[in-house]
């Protein structure tokens, strides 16, 4: 089924490179914790914010800098990430963890799309000063917050159970 | 509108400190294992090498036992090989055990295949 595809992917010659190497996979597991650090150290105020935090200042200044800087850590998480499932992937797919980390991930991802939709038609923009932001907004953004921060949980707990 | 102050937040950081300390301790290095010397000899079943830390599956009486042993490096540098690990052979572990009750896993300091040593870590008593 699966297995031989799982087989495969860790038995490529720079996949089995990267298992046995003495710097490169602490490095891409430093470069996965950075990704990671991006994603929530932008996500949290950003959703913050957006729940009613700091409402004097302007929520926009959040929406622009924190989404490109956590959009660019997710990636980067992912990138390092799928290297270091790549090394271990048949252990990695049979763990029940990494499973439902998975679907926390994509259920983040999908919040975090589905919030950028919301953004954009509610015109936040031009609300007042202080103002509270829209419920859809604000039940997102706790979503996002509880995905997120179980995503990195989950994902700790990996390296343990 | 809540009011966070930043000695608040400065606390919370600090507890998710001391939090993900203790997480890290459960398992990295040596302090998830007992401090008692531990020796254990079996037959190889199975192995993994490579990152984080190698591991050998090894057959005792019937049961199956865990051994951690190095990274990369620290294998390669006492020549302890995937050849050397094979399948079928006989070895002798000198580590520490988990200090989890029921929990076949040792962690290796030295393994002993052959009559040969295979000494991980040189500057620890094993």
């Amino acid at each position: 089924m699966i297995e031989p595809a799982l087989v495969f992917v860790e038995n490529l010659a720079f996949v089995s490179a990267l298992r046995n190497s003495t710097l490169a996979y602490p490095l891409i597991n430093a470069g996965h914790i950075l990704g990671v650090a991006l994603l929530i150290g932008g996500i949290v105020p950003l959703d913050l914010r957006l729940m009613g935090f700091w409402r004097h200042y302007p929520v926009m200044v959040f929406v622009d800098v924190l989404r490109v800087t956590s959009a660019f850590g997710l990636g980067l998480a992912v990138v390092c990430g799928s290297l270091l499932f790549a090394t271990a992937a048949v252990d990695y797919a049979g763990s029940m963890l990494f499973r439902v980390k998975m679907v926390v991930v994509l259920l983040g991802v999908s919040n975090a799309l589905l919030l950028a939709r919301v953004l954009k038609r509610r015109d936040i923009r031009s609300l007042p000063m202080g103002a509270s932001m829209p419920l859809p907004l604000r039940a997102g953004a706790l979503m996002s917050l509880v995905f997120w921060m179980s995503a990195l949980t989950l994902g700790r707990l990996l390296g343990y159970f | 509108m809540p009011h966070v102050r930043f000695t608040h937040l400065l606390g919370f950081a600090f507890l998710v400190a001391v939090l993900a300390a203790s997480a890290a301790h459960a398992h990295h290095g040596w302090a998830w294992a007992t401090d008692e010397e531990f020796e254990i000899t079996g037959t190889i079943q199975s192995m993994r090498l490579g990152n984080p830390h190698g591991e050998v599956t090894i057959d005792v009486d019937g049961e199956a036992w865990v051994v951690e042993v190095g990274q990369p490096w620290r294998n390669d540098r006492v020549g302890l090989s995937k050849e050397i690990l094979s399948v079928g052979r006989e070895m002798t572990v000198h580590g520490h055990r988990s200090a989890k009750e029921g929990e076949r896993l040792v962690k290796a300091e030295r393994i002993v295949i052959d009559g040969t040593n295979y000494d991980l870590y040189p500057g620890r008593d094993s």
